[in-house]
C-alpha cells in the first residue's frame, strides 16, 4: 500500500506488515508455533523467510486482510485465545501504519501438546 | 455473588491457632473470597489497562474467568482438595475471556495438576502447586513477556519455595501477599509501555488481588467494597443482591409455582429443579411442592414440572428490569456515600468535600484520603466528618470544605476530634482553593508544614462560579432578580447578567485574568461537554494569551466554576 505526500511517496510492502504481525503473534498468549498454510508450503517458507511463515498478508487498495496460521497451546481456550491474537495484532499494525485492518482471520492449525493433564 | 465477613469452621479459626492444612471445602471458602475481592477491585484494575483494544478490561476477563470457577466448585460436592482444584481448574478454562483469563486459567491447571489427588493441601504441597502453575502458564507462550501476571505468579512462587518460616499457611499466604506487591510494583521497570502509561500491570495486579481475597478471609477481614467503604460489621445480602447476582450471571427469570399430585418426589424435584438454574427454593411434601428457581429459560422448569403434576399459581418474573432499579439505586446509594482511598497508615490524610462525580475524580487522583459528597445545598454533617476520620489510619487528618456553608461543619468536627486523633480544618471556601491547596499537599511532611503550604496556595487562586438568584437581592452593590444567572467571585456576590456568557466575561474580568496564566472551567451536571467546549473557545479567543484547561466538574446548580492562577 502507498501513501503520496508532497515530498514523495511512501510505500509499505506486505511483507512489512506480515513481520509486524508475526512479531505481535508470537508475544500472544497461547499461541505456541506458527503453521504453513499447505503442507507442501513447508519447504518454500524453509527457504523462505522463517520470520513470516504462518503470515499471510494481502493488500488490495487501503484493504488490508491478515491471515494467521497458528498453533495453539493444548488446554488453553481456544476461542479467547484467538480473540486476543485478532486484537493484539490489529492493534500493533494500526498503531505502527496508523491504517485500517480490513479483516484478521486466525486459522488454528493444530495443538501443541506440551501438559499432560490430569 | 456478594460474599460478606466469612469465616467458617473448614478452616482453622484464625488468629491464635495456626493453619496447618486446607481441605476442599477450605479451597472452595478461599476461591469465593477472592472471587468476592477481585469484584470488588474491578474497576480498579480495568483502570490499569493499557492497550485501547476491545475486550481490554482486565478485571473484568479476570472476574468472569474466576466467575466459571467458582460456579464449577460450587457443583461439586468433593472433599479433596485435589478434585476442588480441578474443578477449579476446568472451570476457569471454560470461562477464560481475554488474554489475563486464559493465563489464569493455564496457572489454575498446573496448580491442579500437581495437587493431583491430594486430600488437604499443607505448606509443603504449596511451593510446588505454584510452580507448576506458573511453569504451565510459561509454556503458552513463544516470548514469554516480563513485567506481566506471568513475571508475579513466577515470583511469587519462587519466593514459596525459597520460604523458611513455619507451616502456618496464613502466615506463608501472607508473605507470599507482601512478595506479590513488590513484585506487581516493579512490573513498570520491566516493561516500558507499562512505565509510559504510569500504570503497574494489570493482570499481575489481577493476581494479586485474588491471593489477597484468600488472605483477607483468613484473617476474617471483609471482601466486598460496600463493606470497606461503609466499614459495616457484617454486610447482609440483601434479596435484591441475590437477584442481581443471578442476573447478571444471565439467570434472569424467576419463576414460581405449585405442584400438585398425588405422589411427588421432592427430593428428586429439588435436585432436578436446583440444576437447571439458581437461587433454587423447593419445599413441600408428596402431594403439594412449592417451587422458585431463577432460571435462563423459564419453558425448561414448566415443561418438567408439568411432567410431575398439575401446575397452579405459576409465574414468571424478568429480573432484568428489577436488576436495572437495583443497579441504578446502588450507583446513587456510592454517590451519595463516603469514600475512603488508601492512605498510608501513620502519615497526613486529607478529607476534601465535593459537590459531583467529576470533581470528586479530580480529587481522587490528587491523592485525597477520603471523600465526603456535598457543597452548597446539601452541606455534610459534622457526623460525616467524624466518621470518615475515624476509618483513616492515620493520627494526622487535614479537612478541606471547599465551601463557605461547610467551614462550620468541618470546624466543629476538628472541635471533636476523637481521641488520639488531630484534625486541622484548612478553611478552603470553594472548589479550586481546595484543588490548590490539595495540590500544595504533601503526605511526608508534618501537619503545621501542610496547613501552611496548602493555605497559601489556596490563597493564590481566584474563583468564579455562574449559577442563578434563587430571590431578588440586592448585595455588594449588584441589584439581582430571581431566576438571572449571578457570579460569585471568592464566594461573593459579584455580577449578574442575561446570558452565561455576560456572567463569565465580568467574573473573568473581576479575576484578573490578564495577568494569570492558567484558566480552568468545571462544567456542571445541566451542562454538556459541547457547549462547555464552545464557551472555552470564546474565552481562548478573547484571553489568547492564557492556557484553558476544561474538566467535567459534574456538580449541581453551578452551571461553571472558573478558576485562574
Amino acid at each position: 500500500m502507498s501513501e503520496e505526500t508532497q515530498l514523495g511517496k511512501i510505500e509499505i510492502s506486505p511483507t512489512a506488515i506480515a513481520t509486524i504481525t508475526a512479531q505481535a503473534v508470537l508475544q500472544s498468549y497461547g499461541v505456541v508455533g506458527m503453521a504453513p498454510k499447505h503442507l507442501g508450503d513447508e519447504l518454500m517458507t524453509a527457504l523462505g523467510d522463517a520470520a513470516h511463515r504462518g503470515v499471510q498478508v494481502r493488500v488490495d487498495g487501503d484493504h488490508i486482510q491478515i491471515d494467521l496460521y497458528v498453533v495453539v497451546e493444548y488446554g488453553t481456550r481456544i476461542s479467547s485465545v484467538a480473540h486476543s491474537i485478532m486484537n493484539v495484532v490489529r492493534y500493533n499494525v494500526e498503531r505502527a501504519l496508523g491504517v485500517q485492518v480490513a479483516q484478521v482471520n486466525v486459522h488454528v492449525q493444530g495443538l501443541h501438546v506440551s501438559n499432560s493433564d490430569v | 455473588m456478594t460474599e460478606t465477613q466469612v469465616r467458617d469452621p473448614s478452616l482453622s479459626s484464625p488468629g491464635p491457632g495456626r493453619l496447618l492444612a486446607i481441605n476442599g471445602q477450605g479451597l472452595k471458602q478461599l476461591i469465593k473470597a477472592s472471587l468476592a475481592w477481585l469484584k470488588s477491585n474491578q474497576q480498579a484494575i480495568n483502570a490499569l489497562n493499557v492497550f485501547p483494544v476491545p475486550d481490554g478490561d482486565t478485571g473484568t476477563n479476570m472476574l468472569l474467568t474466576m466467575e466459571s470457577a467458582w460456579a464449577e466448585v460450587d457443583k461439586t460436592p468433593a472433599d479433596r482438595v485435589g478434585q476442588v482444584a480441578r474443578a477449579i481448574a476446568h472451570g476457569a478454562l471454560m470461562g477464560a475471556r481475554g488474554n489475563s483469563g486464559v493465563i489464569l486459567s493455564q496457572l489454575w491447571r498446573g496448580f491442579a495438576r500437581s495437587l493431583d489427588d491430594k486430600e488437604t493441601l499443607t505448606a509443603a504441597d504449596l511451593a510446588p502447586a505454584l510452580q507448576e502453575g506458573s511453569q504451565t502458564a510459561y509454556k503458552g507462550v513463544i516470548k514469554p513477556v516480563e513485567g506481566t501476571i506471568l513475571t508475579v505468579a513466577r515470583e511469587v512462587a519462587e519466593a514459596c519455595a525459597d520460604d523458611t518460616g513455619d507451616d502456618d499457611l496464613a502466615a506463608i499466604l501472607e508473605r507470599l501477599v507482601a512478595r506479590g506487591r513488590e513484585s506487581v510494583a516493579r512490573t513498570p521497570t520491566l516493561l516500558p509501555i507499562l512505565k509510559q502509561a504510569g500504570v503497574v500491570d494489570s493482570g499481575g495486579q489481577g493476581y494479586l488481588v485474588i491471593l489477597e481475597g484468600m488472605l483477607r478471609h483468613l484473617c476474617g477481614e471483609p471482601v466486598t467494597v460496600g463493606a470497606i467503604a461503609a466499614a459495616m460489621p457484617a454486610v447482609e445480602i440483601s434479596e435484591a443482591e441475590i437477584d442481581a447476582g443471578d442476573v447478571s450471571l444471565g439467570y434472569a427469570y424467576d419463576v414460581q409455582c405449585l405442584v400438585v399430585g398425588e405422589d411427588l418426589d421432592v427430593d428428586r424435584m429439588c435436585a432436578d429443579i436446583s440444576a437447571m438454574g439458581r437461587s433454587a427454593l423447593i419445599v413441600g411434601d408428596a402431594k403439594t411442592v412449592k417451587v422458585h428457581v431463577h432460571v435462563r429459560d423459564y419453558m425448561a422448569v414448566f415443561d418438567y414440572v408439568h411432567q410431575c403434576g398439575r401446575v397452579r399459581e405459576a409465574s414468571t418474573e424478568d429480573m432484568a428490569a428489577q436488576y436495572q432499579d437495583y443497579v441504578a439505586a446502588r450507583s446513587q446509594r456510592e454517590a451519595s456515600a463516603e469514600r475512603i482511598f488508601q492512605v498510608q497508615p501513620g502519615q497526613v490524610a486529607t478529607v476534601a468535600v465535593a459537590p459531583g462525580e467529576g470533581l470528586s475524580r479530580v480529587f481522587q487522583s490528587l491523592g485525597v484520603g477520603a471523600i465526603v459528597p456535598g457543597g452548597q445545598t446539601m452541606n455534610p454533617s459534622t457526623e460525616q466528618f467524624l466518621k470518615v476520620v475515624e476509618q483513616l489510619p492515620t493520627d494526622k487528618v487535614l479537612i478541606l470544605p471547599n465551601n463557605g456553608n461547610v467551614v462550620l461543619a468541618a470546624q466543629q468536627a476538628a472541635d471533636l476530634a476523637p481521641a488520639g486523633k488531630h484534625i486541622v480544618v484548612v478553611p478552603t471556601k470553594t472548589v479550586p482553593q481546595g484543588i490548590a491547596a490539595q495540590l500544595a499537599f504533601n503526605a511526608q511532611s508534618t501537619l503545621e508544614a501542610n496547613v501552611a503550604a496548602m493555605e497559601h496556595a489556596a490563597h493564590h487562586i481566584q474563583t468564579g462560579e455562574v449559577t442563578t438568584a434563587t430571590r431578588d437581592v440586592e448585595m455588594n452593590g449588584v441589584q439581582v432578580k430571581q431566576g438571572r444567572f449571578i457570579g460569585l467571585l471568592n464566594d461573593m456576590l459579584s455580577t449578574s447578567g442575561d446570558s452565561i456568557e455576560d456572567v463569565v466575561w465580568g467574573l473573568l474580568e473581576q479575576m484578573g485574568t490578564a495577568d494569570r496564566e492558567i484558566i480552568t472551567l468545571y462544567y456542571g451536571n445541566g451542562v454538556q461537554r459541547a457547549e462547555a467546549e464552545a464557551l472555552a473557545q470564546a474565552i481562548r479567543e478573547r484571553y489568547p494569551s492564557q492556557e484553558i484547561e476544561i474538566v467535567e466538574g459534574g456538580q449541581p446548580h453551578y452551571f461553571y466554576i472558573l478558576s485562574t492562577e
